[in-house]
Protein backbone atom coordinates (compact mmCIF):
# COMPACT_ATOMS: atom_id res chain seq x y z
CA UNK A 1 0.00 0.00 0.00
CA UNK A 2 1.38 3.50 -1.16
CA UNK A 3 0.62 6.31 0.09
CA UNK A 4 2.61 9.09 -1.31
CA UNK A 5 1.12 11.17 -4.51
CA UNK A 6 2.77 11.33 -7.53
CA UNK A 7 1.15 15.37 -9.28
CA UNK A 8 1.14 15.98 -12.87
CA UNK A 9 -1.29 19.08 -12.82
CA UNK A 10 -3.56 21.24 -10.99
CA UNK A 11 -7.29 21.26 -12.69
CA UNK A 12 -10.30 22.94 -12.14
CA UNK A 13 -13.71 21.40 -11.19
CA UNK A 14 -14.65 17.84 -12.03
CA UNK A 15 -12.00 15.41 -11.11
CA UNK A 16 -10.03 13.60 -13.73
CA UNK A 17 -9.84 9.56 -13.35
CA UNK A 18 -8.87 7.48 -16.24
CA UNK A 19 -6.37 4.25 -16.69
CA UNK A 20 -2.84 4.49 -18.40
CA UNK A 21 0.79 3.23 -18.06
CA UNK A 22 1.32 6.07 -15.73
CA UNK A 23 4.61 7.51 -13.83
CA UNK A 24 6.39 4.77 -11.56
CA UNK A 25 4.04 1.34 -12.81
CA UNK A 26 0.86 3.03 -11.32
CA UNK A 27 -1.88 2.40 -13.68
CA UNK A 28 -4.76 4.63 -12.33
CA UNK A 29 -4.88 8.18 -12.38
CA UNK A 30 -7.14 10.20 -10.36
CA UNK A 31 -7.66 13.61 -9.06
CA UNK A 32 -7.62 14.96 -4.94
CA UNK A 33 -9.44 18.13 -4.33
CA UNK A 34 -9.55 20.92 -2.31
CA UNK A 35 -12.58 23.13 -2.82
CA UNK A 36 -12.62 23.18 -6.85
CA UNK A 37 -8.84 22.78 -7.37
CA UNK A 38 -7.67 19.26 -8.38
CA UNK A 39 -4.53 17.79 -8.27
CA UNK A 40 -4.28 14.84 -11.10
CA UNK A 41 -2.06 12.58 -9.19
CA UNK A 42 -1.34 8.60 -9.51
CA UNK A 43 -0.26 6.53 -6.29
CA UNK A 44 4.23 6.12 -5.64
CA UNK A 45 6.22 4.96 -3.05
CA UNK A 46 8.43 7.84 -2.59
CA UNK A 47 8.81 11.17 -2.55
CA UNK A 48 12.08 11.37 -4.62
CA UNK A 49 11.19 9.56 -7.76
CA UNK A 50 13.82 8.78 -10.50
CA UNK A 51 14.24 10.70 -13.13
CA UNK A 52 14.37 8.30 -16.46
CA UNK A 53 13.13 9.01 -19.65
CA UNK A 54 9.83 6.92 -19.54
CA UNK A 55 8.61 8.26 -16.22
CA UNK A 56 9.03 12.06 -17.66
CA UNK A 57 7.48 11.20 -20.92
CA UNK A 58 4.45 9.26 -19.28
CA UNK A 59 3.91 12.30 -17.31
CA UNK A 60 4.00 14.55 -20.35
CA UNK A 61 1.31 11.68 -21.72
CA UNK A 62 -0.78 12.04 -19.09
CA UNK A 63 -1.27 16.10 -19.26
CA UNK A 64 -1.46 15.30 -22.98
CA UNK A 65 -4.58 12.80 -22.31
CA UNK A 66 -6.17 15.58 -19.99
CA UNK A 67 -5.91 18.27 -22.92
CA UNK A 68 -6.09 16.53 -25.81
CA UNK A 69 -8.75 13.95 -25.65
CA UNK A 70 -10.44 16.13 -22.63
CA UNK A 71 -9.79 19.42 -23.59
CA UNK A 72 -9.14 20.58 -19.58
CA UNK A 73 -6.80 23.13 -18.69
CA UNK A 74 -4.25 22.07 -16.27
CA UNK A 75 -1.41 23.41 -15.23
CA UNK A 76 1.66 21.38 -15.28
CA UNK A 77 4.00 20.65 -12.66
CA UNK A 78 7.74 19.99 -13.42
CA UNK A 79 8.83 16.35 -12.85
CA UNK A 80 9.36 14.47 -9.62
CA UNK A 81 6.48 16.31 -7.65
CA UNK A 82 5.74 13.64 -5.32
CA UNK A 83 3.83 14.01 -1.86
CA UNK A 84 3.99 12.22 1.55
CA UNK A 85 0.62 11.94 1.71
CA UNK A 86 -3.09 13.17 0.98
CA UNK A 87 -2.70 15.87 3.48
CA UNK A 88 0.37 17.67 2.71
CA UNK A 89 -1.09 17.73 -0.70
CA UNK A 90 -4.33 19.49 0.37
CA UNK A 91 -2.19 21.98 2.66
CA UNK A 92 -0.43 22.79 -0.32
CA UNK A 93 -3.62 23.54 -2.52
CA UNK A 94 -5.06 25.08 0.34
CA UNK A 95 -2.09 28.03 0.79
CA UNK A 96 -1.06 28.12 -2.79
CA UNK A 97 -4.73 28.19 -4.33
CA UNK A 98 -4.53 32.47 -5.26
CA UNK A 99 -1.49 31.44 -7.70
CA UNK A 100 -2.85 28.30 -9.40
CA UNK A 101 -5.90 30.10 -9.36
CA UNK A 102 -4.04 32.75 -11.45
CA UNK A 103 -2.25 30.70 -13.29
CA UNK A 104 -5.40 28.56 -14.51
CA UNK A 105 -6.91 31.85 -15.66
CA UNK A 106 -3.65 32.77 -17.74
CA UNK A 107 -3.81 29.40 -19.20
CA UNK A 108 -7.59 27.80 -20.11
CA UNK A 109 -8.07 27.35 -22.96
CA UNK A 110 -4.94 27.55 -24.65
CA UNK A 111 -1.74 25.18 -26.19
CA UNK A 112 1.79 25.73 -25.90
CA UNK A 113 3.55 25.26 -29.40
CA UNK A 114 7.28 25.57 -30.28
CA UNK A 115 9.17 26.56 -32.93
CA UNK A 116 13.26 26.53 -33.72
CA UNK A 117 14.69 27.31 -36.56
CA UNK A 118 18.14 25.85 -37.38
CA UNK A 119 20.55 26.99 -40.68
CA UNK A 120 22.57 24.98 -42.20
CA UNK A 121 26.28 24.63 -41.13
CA UNK A 122 28.08 27.44 -42.24
CA UNK A 123 24.70 29.01 -43.98
CA UNK A 124 25.05 32.86 -44.44
CA UNK A 125 21.84 34.09 -43.21
CA UNK A 126 20.17 37.13 -41.78
CA UNK A 127 19.15 36.44 -38.09
CA UNK A 128 17.61 39.66 -37.48
CA UNK A 129 15.59 39.65 -40.88
CA UNK A 130 14.19 35.85 -40.03
CA UNK A 131 13.38 36.81 -36.73
CA UNK A 132 11.36 39.91 -37.63
CA UNK A 133 9.57 37.75 -40.56
CA UNK A 134 8.35 35.43 -37.94
CA UNK A 135 7.47 37.89 -35.14
CA UNK A 136 5.30 39.47 -37.88
CA UNK A 137 3.52 36.37 -38.77
CA UNK A 138 3.10 34.72 -35.53
CA UNK A 139 3.17 37.04 -32.47
CA UNK A 140 -0.66 38.73 -34.20
CA UNK A 141 -1.87 35.21 -33.33
CA UNK A 142 -0.04 34.28 -29.94
CA UNK A 143 -1.78 35.32 -27.06
CA UNK A 144 2.01 35.34 -25.39
CA UNK A 145 6.00 34.05 -26.50
CA UNK A 146 8.52 33.66 -24.60
CA UNK A 147 12.62 33.15 -25.79
CA UNK A 148 13.82 30.10 -25.06
CA UNK A 149 17.81 29.25 -24.76
CA UNK A 150 19.66 29.69 -28.15
CA UNK A 151 21.94 26.67 -26.68
CA UNK A 152 23.34 26.32 -30.66
CA UNK A 153 25.15 29.14 -32.57
CA UNK A 154 23.40 27.58 -35.38
CA UNK A 155 20.26 28.17 -33.80
CA UNK A 156 18.48 31.15 -35.43
CA UNK A 157 16.00 31.60 -33.27
CA UNK A 158 13.74 29.27 -30.36
CA UNK A 159 10.62 30.46 -29.05
CA UNK A 160 7.59 29.03 -27.25
CA UNK A 161 3.94 30.21 -28.18
CA UNK A 162 0.84 30.34 -25.94
CA UNK A 163 -1.82 29.78 -28.11
CA UNK A 164 -5.58 30.11 -28.20
CA UNK A 165 -7.22 26.51 -29.09
CA UNK A 166 -9.36 28.68 -31.40
CA UNK A 167 -6.34 29.99 -33.00
CA UNK A 168 -4.17 26.87 -33.33
CA UNK A 169 -5.15 26.36 -37.20
CA UNK A 170 -4.24 29.96 -38.08
CA UNK A 171 -1.20 29.60 -36.61
CA UNK A 172 -0.48 26.56 -38.30
CA UNK A 173 -0.75 28.26 -41.67
CA UNK A 174 1.44 31.12 -40.63
CA UNK A 175 4.33 28.59 -40.19
CA UNK A 176 3.79 27.11 -43.30
CA UNK A 177 3.56 30.66 -44.66
CA UNK A 178 6.83 31.16 -43.01
CA UNK A 179 8.78 28.03 -44.21
CA UNK A 180 7.58 28.47 -47.50
CA UNK A 181 8.41 32.03 -47.62
CA UNK A 182 11.87 32.01 -50.59
CA UNK A 183 12.63 35.76 -49.39
CA UNK A 184 14.43 34.28 -46.15
CA UNK A 185 16.87 31.13 -48.08
CA UNK A 186 14.50 28.07 -47.00
CA UNK A 187 16.76 26.05 -48.46
CA UNK A 188 19.41 26.62 -45.81
CA UNK A 189 16.75 26.46 -42.77
CA UNK A 190 15.05 23.84 -41.09
CA UNK A 191 11.94 24.70 -39.34
CA UNK A 192 10.93 22.39 -36.10
CA UNK A 193 7.53 23.00 -35.24
CA UNK A 194 6.42 21.07 -31.99
CA UNK A 195 3.54 20.46 -30.15
CA UNK A 196 1.18 21.19 -28.36
CA UNK A 197 2.54 20.52 -25.04
CA UNK A 198 1.15 21.57 -21.56
CA UNK A 199 1.54 25.26 -21.17
CA UNK A 200 4.97 24.64 -19.04
CA UNK A 201 6.50 27.73 -20.40
CA UNK A 202 4.24 29.83 -19.17
CA UNK A 203 3.64 29.36 -15.05
CA UNK A 204 6.42 29.93 -13.53
CA UNK A 205 5.28 29.45 -9.98
CA UNK A 206 7.54 28.33 -6.95
CA UNK A 207 5.93 27.29 -3.59
CA UNK A 208 8.51 26.81 -0.43
CA UNK A 209 7.96 25.70 2.78
CA UNK A 210 8.87 28.31 5.62
CA UNK A 211 11.31 26.33 7.41
CA UNK B 1 -8.89 26.04 -51.64
CA UNK B 2 -7.80 25.25 -48.18
CA UNK B 3 -4.38 27.33 -47.26
CA UNK B 4 -1.50 25.07 -46.45
CA UNK B 5 -1.03 23.93 -43.03
CA UNK B 6 2.28 22.60 -41.00
CA UNK B 7 1.17 20.28 -38.39
CA UNK B 8 3.78 20.62 -35.26
CA UNK B 9 5.48 17.55 -33.85
CA UNK B 10 4.50 15.80 -30.56
CA UNK B 11 6.61 12.56 -31.03
CA UNK B 12 10.01 14.50 -29.45
CA UNK B 13 10.99 13.32 -26.58
CA UNK B 14 13.92 16.14 -26.06
CA UNK B 15 11.48 18.63 -26.79
CA UNK B 16 9.31 17.10 -24.00
CA UNK B 17 12.46 16.72 -21.66
CA UNK B 18 13.32 20.24 -22.20
CA UNK B 19 9.84 21.61 -20.88
CA UNK B 20 9.37 18.95 -18.22
CA UNK B 21 12.21 19.04 -16.79
CA UNK B 22 13.36 22.66 -16.35
CA UNK B 23 9.80 24.15 -16.54
CA UNK B 24 6.07 24.04 -14.94
CA UNK B 25 5.31 24.16 -11.22
CA UNK B 26 7.52 23.62 -8.43
CA UNK B 27 7.11 22.67 -5.28
CA UNK B 28 10.15 22.62 -2.59
CA UNK B 29 10.36 18.82 -1.23
CA UNK B 30 9.21 20.02 2.20
CA UNK B 31 6.01 21.62 1.30
CA UNK B 32 5.64 18.07 0.09
CA UNK B 33 6.07 16.20 3.12
CA UNK B 34 5.45 18.39 6.19
CA UNK B 35 2.06 18.18 7.75
CA UNK B 36 2.34 20.68 10.37
CA UNK B 37 3.43 24.11 11.18
CA UNK B 38 4.65 25.41 7.81
CA UNK B 39 3.87 28.19 6.22
CA UNK B 40 3.97 28.31 2.18
CA UNK B 41 5.91 30.80 0.64
CA UNK B 42 4.93 31.90 -2.78
CA UNK B 43 6.84 33.23 -5.94
CA UNK B 44 5.43 33.99 -9.08
CA UNK B 45 7.07 35.18 -11.91
CA UNK B 46 3.73 36.20 -14.60
CA UNK B 47 5.19 35.10 -17.63
CA UNK B 48 1.18 36.16 -19.63
CA UNK B 49 0.99 39.76 -19.01
CA UNK B 50 -2.82 40.54 -18.13
CA UNK B 51 -3.29 42.40 -21.51
CA UNK B 52 -1.50 46.19 -23.06
CA UNK B 53 -3.73 47.94 -21.75
CA UNK B 54 -3.94 47.24 -18.06
CA UNK B 55 -0.10 47.26 -18.50
CA UNK B 56 -0.08 50.70 -19.99
CA UNK B 57 -2.66 51.71 -16.93
CA UNK B 58 -0.11 50.84 -14.50
CA UNK B 59 2.58 52.63 -15.92
CA UNK B 60 0.93 55.65 -16.12
CA UNK B 61 -0.25 55.52 -12.40
CA UNK B 62 3.84 55.21 -11.89
CA UNK B 63 4.55 57.57 -13.80
CA UNK B 64 2.56 60.39 -12.18
CA UNK B 65 3.88 59.26 -8.59
CA UNK B 66 7.32 59.57 -9.99
CA UNK B 67 6.62 63.11 -11.79
CA UNK B 68 4.80 64.43 -8.48
CA UNK B 69 7.90 63.04 -6.25
CA UNK B 70 10.64 64.57 -8.47
CA UNK B 71 8.76 68.06 -8.54
CA UNK B 72 8.56 67.75 -4.75
CA UNK B 73 5.01 68.29 -4.99
CA UNK B 74 4.38 65.83 -2.08
CA UNK B 75 1.48 67.81 -0.35
CA UNK B 76 -0.66 66.16 -3.31
CA UNK B 77 0.48 62.21 -2.88
CA UNK B 78 -0.02 63.32 1.20
CA UNK B 79 -3.41 64.27 0.42
CA UNK B 80 -4.02 61.00 -1.87
CA UNK B 81 -2.55 58.76 0.45
CA UNK B 82 -2.75 60.35 4.05
CA UNK B 83 -6.53 60.89 6.08
CA UNK B 84 -5.83 62.40 9.34
CA UNK B 85 -6.84 60.57 11.76
CA UNK B 86 -8.41 61.53 15.11
CA UNK B 87 -6.96 59.06 17.38
CA UNK B 88 -3.40 59.82 16.22
CA UNK B 89 -3.51 63.78 17.34
CA UNK B 90 -1.30 64.58 20.07
CA UNK B 91 -4.49 65.12 22.64
CA UNK B 92 -5.21 61.71 22.27
CA UNK B 93 -1.95 60.44 22.57
CA UNK B 94 -1.21 62.16 25.71
CA UNK B 95 -4.70 61.03 27.35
Amino acid sequence: MTSNRYVYGIVDGDPVEFETDAVAGADQVYTISHRRLGAVVSDIDTTDPEETDEDAQRHDDVLREIMDERERAIVPMQFGMSFESDRTLKNVLRGARPAFRRAMNDIEGRIELGLKIVREEDADVDDEAIEAAVDDELEPIAAQSVPNDLFSDRLVLNRSYLVDREDREAFDEAVARLEGDEAHDHEDLTFRYTGPFAPYSFVDVEIGAQR
Amino acid sequence: MAQPQRRPDSSSLAEVLDRILDKGVVIDVWARVSVVGIELLTIEARVVVASVDTFLHYAEEIAKIEQATAEGDLEELEELEVEPRPESSPQSATE
